[in-house]
């Protein structure tokens, strides 16, 4: 616990105003640490399909923990959760609307020297 | 981390608390549920912000995908990593700073408070190195760009969303040390005690946001 020059009465109320201590954000931060250096020792290899998914299920956890326990989304009002869901289920009706025409297209609306015409690389 | 810290609180913090109510609220349980959930309603739209700019990506990845790739290896993975490991370690300070004005400690949360801050001027120094060594090699947007090494279709494109998504990036970087700075100087000012100290917590809020974008930036535009 960190030295405080003008401890004040709620200083002694600390876990319960608090709720909760440092070392859960410090155990976030080293988890965090943890998973920058695997997607960074990982990103760079040729791992063939596997590198893009690996990216992103790490990018995913991470933004996960950050969400839940650094924006204290774990201990939010059900309505906070709500906005912040529908936002993310929006982003996915986005990304899916356009990977609906990527996937469906004729070679011919593709643009000019866009060696590309498979589906998305996913 | 709602209305029952409030039952936690000395005399004096709730006085203090109560004082912070604005008249067109009932109570200050009703007063902090808005501004939290109006945080929220923000951050939900800065992340459908940044998603339509993913997106872009992920089009002209798919169409330009050997160029993609050959462009995202001209970036430095040494400055990237250092960026978000600057990055990932103020979201931890700004969490702390949070929970040393709840708790009271002032002092300490004045302290994270800047570092925080000059992790934010760290991220935004490495940054201003990487887009100078840009500028000189020509990797520009659009029609500026005049890079020799990689000439393919798409390269421009790459740069052009290199410097839309970080751009926009930095700015919000600069937002968010803008109003740390003011809520640090709320906090020098006294103004907050484990009465009232949602400023702090928003201002956090965003700063993570920040952080969170990067989290997806930093793989998509460095590593794949």
């Amino acid at each position: 616990m960190a030295q405080d020059a003008h401890p004040s009465p709620a200083a002694k109320d600390a876990p319960h105003a608090g709720g909760h201590g440092i070392g859960r954000y410090i155990a976030v931060w080293a988890i965090l640490l943890v998973l920058t250096i695997t997607t960074v020792a990982t990103g760079r290899q040729d791992l063939g399909w596997v590198n893009l998914p690996l990216a992103l299920t790490i990018a995913c956890i991470k933004a996960t923990l950050v969400v839940l326990f650094f924006m204290h989304m774990s201990e939010s009002a059900g309505a906070n959760r709500l906005v912040f869901v529908v936002s993310l289920v929006f982003v996915l009706v986005m990304i899916f609307g356009v990977f609906g025409d990527l996937w469906t297209r004729a070679p011919m609306t593709l643009p000019s020297g866009s060696p590309s015409t498979l589906g998305p690389e996913l | 981390m709602s209305s029952s810290d409030a039952h936690a609180l000395s005399p004096a913090h709730e006085a203090d608390r109560q004082r912070h109510l604005a008249h067109h609220f009932d109570t200050m349980d009703t007063q902090e549920y808005a501004v939290r959930l109006a945080m929220w309603l923000f951050l939900g739209t800065e992340v459908l912000l940044f998603a339509g700019l993913f997106l872009g990506y992920t089009v002209y990845r798919h169409f330009y995908h050997e160029t993609f790739h050959e462009a995202s290896r001209t970036l430095s993975i040494v400055l990237g990593t250092t960026n978000t490991i600057v990055l990932i370690t103020s979201s931890l300070t700004v969490a702390l700073a949070y929970w040393a004005v709840k708790t009271g400690k002032n002092g300490l949360g004045a302290f994270l408070l800047v570092v925080t801050i000059l992790c934010a001027c760290g991220f935004l120094v490495i940054k201003g190195f990487e887009y100078h060594h840009k500028f000189e090699e020509g990797m520009l947007p659009g029609q500026f760009y005049h890079y020799a090494e990689i000439t393919g279709p798409g390269a421009n494109l790459y740069f052009t969303i290199y410097f839309l998504t970080t751009g926009l990036h930095a700015f919000h970087v600069i937002v968010g040390m803008s109003v740390l700075i003011w809520v640090l100087a709320r906090l020098l000012k006294g103004h907050f005690s484990p009465g009232y100290y949602y400023p702090v917590e928003l201002g956090a809020l965003y700063w993570h946001l920040v952080d969170l974008v990067w989290i997806f930036l930093f793989p998509l535009l460095y590593l794949i």
